[in-house]
């Protein structure tokens, strides 16, 4: 699904170069579930960013189910993103002003996705996340774990080929963690490929393979279990 | 999708009331100043669409020059009507001789009113487009006819049929009334037109009318025309130009030069200068638009700054959409719609502030406008203005807006860039250069008012008063009425003119005297007075002397003006002869007695004009002037008047004016204008400080962690104070430096206008930047003084 090629990418301020991510190479199969690693400030964050066509790299390829992302206007990663990719982020990045089924709601509006569809595409997946019952709530109105739950709604509502976290148990305490990963391990093992940027070893587990990063370059690599199989 | 863009702009509304509340508000105001500027625009460029053949419609106006001095009205001489009747057939499918608008006393029984009309040809009533609602449509076939409106039939009859009833004017003829018209609306020349008498009556009970049949120098009609139907305005106007000049030699050096003003241009370009038509009333038009959009803008501004200002906040959300697949074109329409929002409730909130302030608004400029309800233009104009400013605020915040990149909100590291204020600061510059420009325009309009009503006007206008005197009853009682009114103690002195005190009715020319340079074309301002009025009026003697009962020959007796003395080139004004210039049939010569002060009889902005007061021989005065005893109270002597007035005219309406309240509608239209423009410029200004109220509560909550820090660190209040307000004044300096030419160029050329004018200072310019400085610093301190005092512990664990 994603084959990442001499990919490097640098940030300029006025005096200083910054190389965040430094001749990465990187596979990802349909279906796996791929931890990322590493101190901070070593482009965690940076990666998954390109990985989500959130940022364009500085230098060499990826391409992403057989199209080539590097150097594609924001309009077009943007056509790409839709339907495709979910995100979720340690802070939830709810609309505040939106409830429950409002936010999850949204991806299919701009899918231009029927009103009948969408009623009965968010409250499956809702029911799926245990959060129909909070629906007409406004994210202020709900515990941190039910926040991501709706953002990993939010994610998986266009049943995208790829999910996106970055650091989703973040901010959540040991037990709504563990529920958001067990989650994500559902999706996983529906067929979603999923790619997390992690601080947490325990966290890291639940992937098929762990990816270590430091200073912008990929040092080591371990495979936890085979693609398919159990924890 | 629309519905989701609206849903979320609600809820952003409610969710930051006050922030919503300046907005919408500083929108309304300025919506709602726009919406009233707008309904007065119209009403002025519809004057007259009463009239179905409008376009078709002329006045015949006349220019000449004397001297090198050229002038233009619309009186015109009677010959000239014939001319054109015979000459000119062809060009016009009505031709209608009409009198001035005059005051009228009407009686029926003992009913005496005074109302305006005029003597008109018998077309009139089609010409008019006059709806007889009662009587025959050509009600002035007979010579002894009137036509009355509706109200003043009302007033005269009540509730009986007035048709074929008498109507005696100026207790003088009985008329019948042969119909009755439907007023003409408001907002239309002649709606001052309460009755119509035949044209012809008044030529044949006036000797002086006949004897002008003739004459070509005798400028004292106007003339109305309706072009045929396949003619062309200025095509007819230029053929009619040099009728008079061609016809008659005796004023032919004056060059007259005829022309039509169409009717179209009546009410809002009849300003002539040198011969030329130079606009008007029109000025308002332009100058009231320009106002208009100019408070409109500043609404917009604010509305602009505040969105923007709000980046921050709103930066999360266009980062998420934008991830989870909004396209940069959806957000855009997201944020118009929210403009949308925001602005179709200013409008509703704009359109109760002007229903609430429409009556004030009319009594201020003199209108009657109601609100359009049922006009389909209206409300298109107002989706139009609905829509114009929604994209005019909410697009440059759109396009900001969405502009984010997602990877830069997500991340947390979003901040608005180096330059990012830049456009709100040049926003707050323009909206503080338009308000200190407006301030200083303000300040120069009331200082040119107020310079022109502190002119002296060269007589005393404290307890004088005037009473007219249309009515031959009046003929040869002068002596008799001074005598009753003084006696009685009301009047210490009364005296009689041919035209009130702060206006000239006629002027003169034809006259020679010695020393008169070869070619010189005179012409005077000319009012005929009795024995008194110099003493009466306060009007100061400087040489020579007043006329005298005593002194038979001053019947034959002039007093001038200073302005007079200079422009005759007389040394020794006193004693010079004045000669009637006409060779077959000259009038007996007068002999200047004495020289008076200048005193303004026509307009206080500009130079007084050479004027004559010449002896009242035959009865031609159309007012009593008196001068109330200015030791017991005015009412007290204006109820002895009237006993005295009522005992000897009981059929003439008792009806009387204060001078100094007649000398004040000089300057209405100035003070209309100076009123109106400000409380437009502090409506502005109001805007403007709302949006800076609101830009400073986003600043001072942007930088809570910052003034939380300083405040740990030792700042004193002042010192954070001083902080966020230094960033406004400067801009506000820069407004300025900004406004401060402008204003100087525009109101400079304004002035021109006006010989009689204002200097410009300086600290005009320097007042209105403290002015400026002023409102800022009350603005910007009350956000800067909640911040400076805030518990600096309380900031910072709010990080």
């Amino acid at each position: 699904m994603i084959t990442i090629q001499n990919l490097k990418k640098s940030f300029r301020t006025e005096e200083v170069e910054t190389l965040a991510l430094n001749n990465v190479n990187l596979k990802v199969d349909d279906g796996e579930f791929v931890a990322i690693m590493g101190p901070s400030g070593c482009g965690k964050s940076t990666l998954l960013n390109i990985i989500g066509m959130l940022d364009n790299p500085t230098e060499g390829s990826y391409n992403f189910a057989g199209n080539e992302v590097s150097g594609l206007k924001e309009s077009q990663r943007t056509e790409l993103r839709k339907g495709n990719l979910g995100f979720v982020f340690q802070s939830f990045n709810l609309i505040d002003e939106l409830t429950v089924f409002e936010n999850v709601e949204l991806p299919l509006i701009y899918l231009n996705i029927s009103k009948s569809e969408r009623k009965q595409r968010v409250t499956e997946v809702l029911e799926r996340m245990k959060m129909a019952h909070r629906a007409n709530h406004f994210p202020q109105q709900l515990s941190g774990g039910q926040q991501q739950r709706v953002a990993i709604s939010r994610a998986v509502i266009t049943k995208p080929k790829l999910i996106l976290a970055d650091e989703p148990t973040g901010n959540l305490d040991s037990k709504n963690g563990l529920e958001v990963m067990n989650l994500l391990t559902e999706l996983n093992q529906d067929g979603t490929t999923i790619v997390m940027v992690t601080h947490s070893d325990h966290d890291s587990h639940f992937a098929h393979r762990v990816v270590h990063l430091f200073d912008g370059q990929i040092v080591t690599q371990n495979q936890n279990r085979p693609v398919g199989a159990a924890i | 999708m629309f519905k989701n863009y609206l849903k979320t702009a609600w809820r952003n509304l409610l969710k930051n009331k006050g922030y919503s509340l300046i907005n919408i508000g500083g929108l309304a105001l300025g919506i709602a100043v726009a919406l009233i500027i707008g309904l007065w625009i119209h009403d002025e460029l519809t004057y007259n669409s009463y009239y179905n053949n409008k376009d078709r419609i002329a006045q015949v106006f006349q220019s000449q020059t004397f001297n090198g001095n050229t002038g233009t009205g619309p009186a015109i001489p009677l010959p000239l009507e014939p001319a054109l009747r015979d000459g000119f057939a062809d060009n016009f499918e009505h031709i209608m001789m009409s009198s001035w608008t005059q005051q009228g006393f009407l009686r029926v029984g003992d009913l005496n009113i005074t109302r305006t009309g005029n003597y008109m040809q018998r077309m009139a009533p089609e010409f008019l487009n006059l709806e007889v609602i009662k009587g025959d449509r050509d009600g002035l076939r007979e010579i002894n006819s009137i036509m009355l409106a509706e109200s003043t039939a009302e007033t005269l009859f009540g509730n009986q049929d007035p048709i074929g009833k008498t109507v005696r004017i100026y207790n003088q003829y009985d008329l019948n009334v042969s119909a009755v018209y439907k007023d003409i609306p408001f907002n239309n020349s002649f709606n001052d037109t309460d009755y119509i008498i035949p044209w012809d009556h008044y030529v044949n009970n006036a000797e002086w009318i006949q004897n002008s049949k003739d004459n070509w120098g005798n400028n004292s009609w106007q003339m109305f025309v309706q072009i045929a139907d396949n003619a062309d305005m200025s095509t007819v106007s230029e053929r009619i130009r040099n009728v008079k000049k061609d016809l008659n030699e005796d004023t032919a050096e004056f060059n007259p030069q005829l022309m039509l003003l169409p009717m179209d241009d009546w009410y809002l370009r009849s300003n002539f200068e040198d011969g030329k038509q130079v606009g008007g009333r029109i000025k308002y038009v332009w100058l009231f638009g320009i106002i208009g959009i100019f408070v409109l803008l500043l609404a917009c501004i604010n509305f602009m700054n505040l969105s923007t200002a709000r980046s921050e906040k709103r930066a999360k959300e266009v980062g998420i959409r934008k991830s989870i697949g909004g396209q940069r074109s959806q957000l855009i329409n997201q944020f118009l719609s929210e403009s949308l929002l925001v602005v179709v409730f200013a409008f509703v909130m704009a359109v109760l502030i002007v229903l609430l302030s429409l009556d004030g608004f009319n009594d201020l400029a003199r209108k009657e406008i109601a609100f359009p309800w049922e006009s389909p233009l209206f409300w298109g104009l107002a989706l139009g203005l609905i829509v114009f400013t929604s994209l005019l605020a909410g697009s440059y915040p759109a396009l900001y807006l969405s502009s984010f990149r997602p990877v830069d909100v997500l991340k947390g590291t979003f901040k608005a860039g180096k330059y990012s204020g830049l456009p709100r600061k040049i926003l707050v510059v323009l909206q503080f250069t338009v308000s200190v420009a407006f301030i200083i325009g303000t300040v120069i309009v009331m200082q040119q008012i107020n310079h022109a009503k502190n002119r002296p006007v060269g007589y005393t206008m404290d307890g004088l008063v005037q009473i007219p005197t249309f009515s031959e009853d009046f003929n040869d009682k002068t002596e008799l009425m001074r005598e009753q009114f003084i006696g009685s103690g009301a009047v210490v002195e009364m005296a009689t003119s041919s035209s009130p005190t702060t206006r000239i009715w006629s002027n003169r020319s034809g006259y020679t005297w010695e020393g008169k340079p070869d070619g010189f074309q005179e012409d005077f301002a000319w009012t005929e007075v009795s024995v008194d009025y110099a003493k009466t009026i306060d009007l100061k003697i400087l040489e020579g002397r007043d006329f005298s009962r005593d002194i038979a020959s001053d019947s034959m007796g002039i007093l001038i003006n200073e302005t007079a003395v200079a422009y005759m080139g007389l040394e020794n004004p006193v004693g010079t002869i004045i000669r009637d210039s006409d060779e077959e049939d000259p009038g007996p010569d007068m002999k200047i007695i004495g020289v008076v002060q200048d005193m303004i009889a026509q307009s206080p902005y500009e130079p007084v004009k050479q004027g004559w007061y010449v002896y009242d021989r035959y009865n031609n005065f159309s007012y009593y002037n008196l001068r109330l005893n200015p030791n017991q109270s005015a009412s007290q002597s204006l109820a002895t008047v009237e006993r005295i007035f009522k005992d000897n005219f009981p059929a003439i309406p008792f009806q009387y004016d204060f001078v100094d309240a007649e000398y004040g509608e000089k300057f209405a239209s100035e003070q209309r204008i100076g009123t109106l423009s400000g409380i437009f410029t502090a409506l502005a200004i109001l805007i403007s400080c709302l949006g800076l109220f609101g830009l400073t509560s986003f600043v001072a909550e942007q930088r809570t962690k910052e003034i939380g820090v300083r405040k740990v660190l030792g700042a004193s209040a002042f010192n954070v104070w001083n902080m966020l307000s230094k960033d406004f004044l400067k801009l506000v300096a820069i407004s300025c430096f900004i406004a401060v030419p402008i204003a100087y160029y525009v109101m400079n050329g304004w002035l021109q206008e006006y010989p009689y004018r204002v200097i410009l200072k300086w600290w005009i310019f320097g007042l209105a930047m403290l002015g400026a400085f002023g409102i800022t610093v009350l603005t910007v301190s009350f956000q800067a003084l909640k911040a400076a005092r805030q518990n600096p512990v309380k900031s910072l664990r709010t990080e």
